[in-house]
């Protein structure tokens, strides 16, 4: 047996096909490599009970596989928010009326309703970038960017990741960090915390433009147990500093034996608050911590995703969220997803709902609800679908409700009659397409 | 507190580098944990929608990945 | 449409086909109808490109039985069939029918192509060699007392007459499924004009393209398994692509890879040799052939392919 030398391998191999397959081949082989674009697309409706507030969102997210494992995502949202949010004064059995934070104007709420602010916050533009690649074997690297605008509120971020696989890509650490710069640049200019509410046309309160600086870090390790499950642990630190107030936000003055709203003289000739309000003043540092942990795991076609955060900040709240999820498929192209929230917060330590006319101002006071004492339930179900060219449908459907109450030691005399937490009713509608 | 949580995380960053290496799959079983519904985040839009409503309601955000944010919400 | 290699878990639409102990499943997927079955030790399976369930189960059964048969008359696992009485015929003459001459011969080509890597009477080093990821390595003696019977020179071939030595074995695997894959699509050509794609563990040919769309889409887990980047997508108009890599069987000893492939001119696996290759080409005995062929020549792989072969991939470990 003679061996070839110096014949082309590919015609020498061609020759030898055509004579084992006894026919030549019926076309010359076409094949490219590409890349490709994935997009993800949303239309949202978020709307609160009683006139609060209501949000309609369309967003698109941009991405684009290259070739070793390099991707480029591009994120555009679009919020048009309409509505009135509780102002942080309580329901009283008389009518309250209040300057808007333009100060233009006044507004006024009847006997015993939730005082609303709708300060009208109209539409929200935001943009992400983000771009991922491997570096060298076993490390890949995340770097992105995000900004927004609203009327009142700008933001910039930049954030980078890092992660590296082990055992045999079954363990991944990652660390990663993120600097956020706002700037708020609030309706007739922010108020000077703990400052009273004033007559119309009156700003001698209000301040510049502020800023907020916020540092992220997150530490995470992933893990592979087995052929059908993976979980996730995450530590992350946060530290926020600068103006963290919300410029809209009031404080009731109250009487020190019942606790009602204490009344305002009126000034001549002029619209003004009709009781004494002041307007919030949070810290300007905010040090939070979480620990989150996510198990997903696969049960004969159904997938169950489960979460717990733990989070714990110096304002003294703390809060457990708990999070079910279970992806249940109805034949190879559909599936039915149910989903269960539960959250629970305690007050921030300057949460309160009310300032003793006449005693000394405390250095932080905030009636926000959302710093408030409250569960928060969110039940839904996800429907999706598959179609022939195999692009993705879903639309879902939740429900979030809070409950809160008010712890009795904040409560001064008629205000455990009066007072209460802004309960919240909402309904989550979301369609979305990826192709 | 803080003390105690560093080291709970070290803790869990060693042994899951170290006594996690019988933990795990070979590269050919790693068929079910490809399938998209396995991700860790199956639907980023979904998430990021529910981080910024969360985010303007609750006084926590993040723990999956960044703390969220961005907007005058909160 | 995209492939995966895995057969699907719980196709509820229509009842599993059983031939004896083998079974079969066919299943709308799209506007494609998809059969899959097991074959040759690899998931298998045949997209058709047709609203008919009537012609997708003729067009499957084409499949299948011809699949089945090859595997049945050329495994080494089957005794009695031809490869059985080569194994076992101790020195004596075995004359061979049209078919496995055919395939004898085109090993024949091969062994002398590669210089000698390619041979298929290199199997029995799988006595000494097994891998299933531990570090067992075989010893230097135990490799030489093994390589006594390996070596196609040892064997007399004249068409149609095969004499082998004593304890001398081959095996067709490194050509079998290739070769079912391109004689399946010849007879799905022969019989519809339906744009068909059959895919043996990765080794896959189309028949054409597809009409509702510009070309069949490959993801890379189809061909590399689920441990491959699912990012991109091969694009396939015409003709086959076929894989070779050691992702799935290998040993470690002392922080080196063995990869599964032997060269059986020293009897040890192929050292530096990429993880994973892709190659297309007009059918797919070629493209197999042409991953094999660059994989024996370990580092060089790639310089290899870019000279012989127009589009392949490779991924080093």
């Amino acid at each position: 047996m003679t061996r070839k030398k110096n014949a082309s391998i590919s015609a020498t191999l061609a020759t030898a096909t055509c004579a084992l397959l006894g026919t030549a081949p019926a076309a010359p082989v076409c094949a490219q490599e590409i890349d490709r674009w994935d997009f993800d697309t949303s239309l949202l409706y978020y709307g609160e009970d009683n006139s609060r507030v209501q949000d309609a969102s369309i967003g698109l997210l941009a991405t684009r596989d290259f070739l070793d494992d390099r991707s480029l995502s591009l994120g555009l949202t679009v919020d048009a928010l309409t509505g009135a949010t509780p102002s942080g004064a309580n329901t009283q059995p008389v009518a309250q009326t209040f300057t808007r934070p333009s100060g233009k104007s006044v507004y006024t709420t009847p006997a015993n309703e939730l005082p609303l602010d709708d300060t009208f916050r109209d539409t929200r533009v935001a943009l992400t970038a983000n771009w991922q690649q491997p570096l060298g074997r076993m490390y890949s690297f995340n770097v992105g960017a995000s900004a927004s605008k609203e009327y009142d509120y700008t933001h910039v971020g930049f954030n980078a990741r890092l992660a590296r696989d082990f055992n045999n890509r079954n363990t991944t650490l990652s660390a990663g960090i993120a600097l956020a710069m706002d700037d708020i640049d609030a309706v007739g200019g922010a108020p000077t915390p703990l400052s009273p509410m004033l007559d119309v046309g009156v700003l001698s309160n209000r301040m510049d433009s502020e800023s907020k600086d916020v540092f992220d870090v997150v530490l995470g390790v992933t893990q592979v147990f087995g052929r059908n499950t993976v979980a996730q642990f995450n530590y992350s630190y946060s530290d926020a500093s600068g103006y963290l107030t919300d410029p809209y936000k009031i404080v009731s003055v109250v009487d020190g034996i019942t606790g009602d709203i204490v009344p305002r003289p009126p000034t001549p000739g002029v619209d003004g608050p009709s009781h004494q309000f002041l307007f919030e003043g949070r810290p300007d540092e905010r040090v939070k911590q979480s620990f989150y942990g996510q198990v997903k795991h696969y049960m004969s076609g159904k997938v169950l995703d489960a979460s717990y955060r733990y989070m714990t900040d110096d304002w003294d709240i703390e809060s457990h969220t708990l999070d079910l999820r279970l992806r249940w498929p109805l034949g190879s192209e559909r599936y039915l997803e149910p989903h269960l929230r539960y959250y629970t917060q305690t007050e921030a330590d300057f949460y309160t709902v009310g300032i003793v006319d006449g005693q000394v101002l405390p250095a932080y006071a905030s009636s926000d609800y959302r710093l408030g004492n409250f569960d928060g339930i969110t039940a839904g179900v996800k429907y999706g679908w598959k179609t022939r060219n195999n692009h993705d449908f879903s639309i879902r459907l939740e429900l979030y409700q809070q409950r809160g109450d008010i712890p009795a030691n904040l409560l001064i005399g008629n205000q455990a009659g009066t007072v209460s937490y802004p309960d919240l009713d909402a309904v989550i509608a979301q369609f979305a397409y990826r192709f | 507190m803080q003390k105690m949580i560093l080291r709970v995380a070290a803790l869990v960053a060693v042994v899951c580098s170290t006594g996690c290496s019988s933990l795990g799959v070979e590269p050919w079983d790693r068929d079910i944990l490809a399938k998209d519904e396995m991700q860790l985040v199956t639907d980023p839009m979904e998430a990021a929608t529910d981080d910024h409503i969360y985010f303007s309601k609750e006084a926590s955000s993040g723990g999956r990945g960044f703390g969220g944010g961005g907007c005058g919400c909160n | 449409m995209q492939l995966s290699p895995n057969l699907p878990t719980g196709s509820e639409s229509l009842p599993r086909l059983d031939k004896g102990a083998r079974a079969w499943e066919l299943e709308p997927h799209g506007h494609f109808w998809r059969a899959s079955f097991m074959a040759m030790g690899s998931p298998c399976e045949l997209l058709c490109e047709t609203d008919s369930k009537a012609d997708a189960q003729m067009l499957a059964r084409i499949v299948i039985n011809e699949a089945w048969r090859i595997e049945d008359k050329f495994s080494r696992y089957i005794s009695g069939n031809i490869v059985d009485r080569i194994n076992s015929a101790a020195g004596a003459d075995i004359k061979v029918d049209a078919e496995t001459a055919g395939l004898i011969e085109f090993a024949n080509l091969l062994y002398e192509m590669s210089d000698g890597r390619f041979d298929i009477t290199s199997g029995v080093l799988r006595k000494v060699w097994t891998f299933d990821g531990s570090n067992r390595v075989p010893s230097e003696s135990e490799i030489l007392s093994i390589m006594r019977h390996v070596g196609w020179d040892r064997v007399s071939w004249t068409r149609p007459v095969l004499k082998m030595p004593k304890d001398m074995q081959i095996d067709l695997g490194g050509i079998g499924k290739e070769y079912a894959v391109d004689k399946v699509t010849g007879l799905l050509r022969e019989q519809t004009s339906v744009a068909c794609l059959v895919n043996f563990g990765g080794d896959l040919a189309v028949t054409g393209p597809p009409e509702q769309q510009a070309s069949w889409q490959i993801g890379r887990e189809a061909l590399q398994g689920p441990s491959a980047s699912p990012s991109s997508l091969i694009q396939l108009q015409a003709g086959a692509l076929a894989t070779s890599g050691d992702t799935r069987r290998y040993l470690l000893k002392d922080g080196i890879r063995y990869g599964h492939i032997l060269d059986p001119t020293t009897g040890w696996p192929v050292a530096g040799a990429p993880a994973s290759i892709t190659v297309a080409a007009d059918t797919c005995v070629q493209a197999g052939m042409l991953c094999t062929l660059a994989r024996l020549r370990g580092p060089e792989a790639e310089s290899m392919l870019v000279d012989e072969v127009l589009q392949y991939w490779c991924t080093w470990p």
